[in-house]
């Protein structure tokens, strides 16, 4: 098939799953408030914790702006959130609709399918990210337009690649495994604990911290945290930490695709992928 | 199971074939749950990361966080708290959901064609979640120990008997959703994410209530789980200055009781009016 053809799939399958959700307007109101009250939690319990709370915050992580620190967590493990449901749980959400059949019986290549997944899914979560951090922001009363935002938006495009690419190989671990909800609710709290969703990962222990580095969103969050916040990049610099997450976009997404294939490939030898 | 429909069955087989059916329903549930492993081990590993997660959020506001996260008090509020919680939410949505479930299934129908009890079909659901619960609990309240320090253990038959109460009238709240999501069939989804949230918040289930806004406290007082919540804490704290935060607790305590008995009642009640509406509509199956 022509490029033309496939990018033609890629954007019907986008148009396909938009239709969907704007069928369910409650869905998409829930997108932007589940990070609003994910976040608001540990700005309670930081409430509650006297009169020093703010000054404490910022000796741990780097910002008083705890409000700020707390909306970017859960701002950015919405789009984390939505690659992992969209695309890792792709497969079975056709084996679902009962149009998987249908699709390895096309002449388009499923990865064109899928790409029209992802294209929806980062549309989706970047609109729902974007606007409970702007929404969160005027309800909790911060003001969400400081700091350098050109380059916060800079680490979430860069960082979504990668991302992505990460959500194939965890597909791929779906497609072996079977349990797709067990796994990708458990997934998206391992996501959120690795990236420090609430809290930097300096705490952790060294090897926890090297697990948590080679993860795309940890980067991500860190770079929108030190873009708006000023919390400190870690290599101390913006384009170093930028560079750091240009290396996973190099490389994140040809292992995602080969390792994908390579399990797809030996399930279809074997049991099929029809068996959920 | 035909007997059942016996009019002249006696009072003791009626119950016999009642408990029977209870628990031929609970062992189905019991045995599809045996089927996925790996759910059980990913719902442990998903405590485990939840309660790191908002303990070491918690943390950063303290002075030293590598080694308390609060003081005894504030540990104790949000152990106790989270344990309710998880209840709760089962409890609360469990029902609704595998009603759902059964509809999606298509297997809803015959359930009603059959003879077997309804009441028992409804409870036949969350009986394995509260089992799986309790456990679920029992290793977060450990976790959350050990990270955060030494939990207050006061009054235990008290907090049993708050506890059950509360279970009790979310199970009423669990009837209510179940026939909401009758009514309003793929929504339910949607309006059941929204309210565990809204729960999450107005409970304070992870915080003290004097971390609320007033106009969101409005809204704690309104809720009679709140009180549950407060009551619950507060009691297995040993009643520390300050608690119970949002009445005094032999008010608390009545809220509770009155919640925990007249809920299930009222919640049944709407759930067969509900029923029977969607059986004259035939909309039993759609969804």
């Amino acid at each position: 098939m022509s490029l033309r053809a496939n990018i033609s799939v890629m954007l019907a399958s986008f148009r396909m799953r938009l239709t969907t959700i704007t069928r369910y307007p409650g869905q998409i109101v829930m997108d932007i408030l589940i990070p609003i009250v994910f976040a608001y939690m540990p700005i309670l319990l930081g409430r509650s914790a006297g009169a020093n709370a703010a000054l404490n915050f910022a000796a741990n992580t780097g910002t008083d702006n705890y409000i700020g620190y707390m909306l970017i967590g859960s701002s950015v493990f919405t789009l984390v959130n939505f690659a992992f449901w969209h695309v890792a749980y792709w497969l079975r959400w056709e084996q679902e609709a009962g149009t998987l059949e249908g699709l390895y019986l096309t002449p388009t290549h499923r990865v064109w399918v899928v790409a029209g997944t992802a294209l929806y899914s980062c549309t989706r979560g970047l609109l729902s990210a974007i606007a409970a951090y702007l929404i969160g922001s005027f309800v909790l009363g911060l003001n969400p337009f400081q700091g350098e935002m050109l380059l916060a938006l800079l680490f979430i495009l860069v960082g979504l690649i990668p991302l992505y690419s990460l959500t194939l190989l965890y597909g791929a671990v779906i497609l072996k495994v079977k349990e797709a909800n067990a796994l990708v609710n458990l997934m998206q709290w391992g996501v959120s604990f690795l990236m420090g969703v609430f809290f930097p990962i300096a705490i952790f222990p060294p090897l926890l911290k090297l697990i948590a580095l080679l993860f795309p969103p940890t980067w991500m969050t860190n770079g929108v945290r030190s873009a708006l916040l000023g919390v400190g990049y870690f290599f101390n610099a913006w384009y170093f930490d930028l560079a750091i997450l240009w290396v996973f976009l190099l490389i994140a997404p040809f292992f995602g695709y080969w390792i994908f294939s390579r399990t797809e490939t030996g399930i279809r030898k074997n049991e099929g992928v029809g068996q959920f | 199971m035909s007997d059942l429909s016996l009019p002249h069955m006696s009072k003791p087989s009626w119950i016999k074939a009642e408990i029977s059916a209870f628990w031929a329903m609970v062992r189905k549930e019991l045995i599809i749950m045996a089927r996925y492993p790996v759910n059980f081990i990913a719902s442990f590993a998903q405590v485990f990361l939840i309660v790191a997660i908002f303990t070491l959020g918690g943390s950063m506001f303290y002075k030293d966080y590598s080694s308390q996260a609060g003081s005894a008090g504030n540990s104790g509020i949000a152990v106790y708290g989270f344990i309710l919680f998880m209840f709760m939410g089962d409890t609360l949505w469990t029902i609704g959901y595998n009603i759902r479930n059964e509809q999606v299934q298509g297997t809803l129908e015959q359930l009603y064609l059959s003879p077997a009890s309804k009441f028992a079909n409804l409870v036949s659901r969350v009986t394995n979640t509260l089992i799986w619960t309790g456990l679920l609990s029992i290793t977060g309240g450990v976790l959350m120990t050990l990270m955060i320090g030494d939990l207050p253990f006061k009054n235990p038959l008290l907090g049993l008997y708050l506890l059950v109460m509360v279970l009790s009238g979310t199970f009423g709240i669990g009837f209510a959703f179940a026939a909401l999501t009758l009514v309003i069939k793929e929504a339910a989804q949607t309006l059941a994410n929204f309210l565990q949230f809204a729960f999450l918040v107005l409970c304070a289930n992870f915080f003290p209530f004097s971390s609320l806004p007033p106009f969101v406290l409005f809204f704690s007082r309104l809720l009679p789980p709140a009180y549950g919540v407060d009551a619950f804490r507060s009691a297995l704290m040993g009643f520390p200055d300050g608690m119970p935060e949002l009445a005094p607790f032999p008010v608390e305590f009545t809220i509770v009781t009155v919640f925990g008995i007249l809920m299930p009642i009222v919640g049944y009640l709407f759930y067969r009016w509900s029923e029977k509406l969607a059986r004259k509509r035939g909309s039993l199956s759609s969804y």
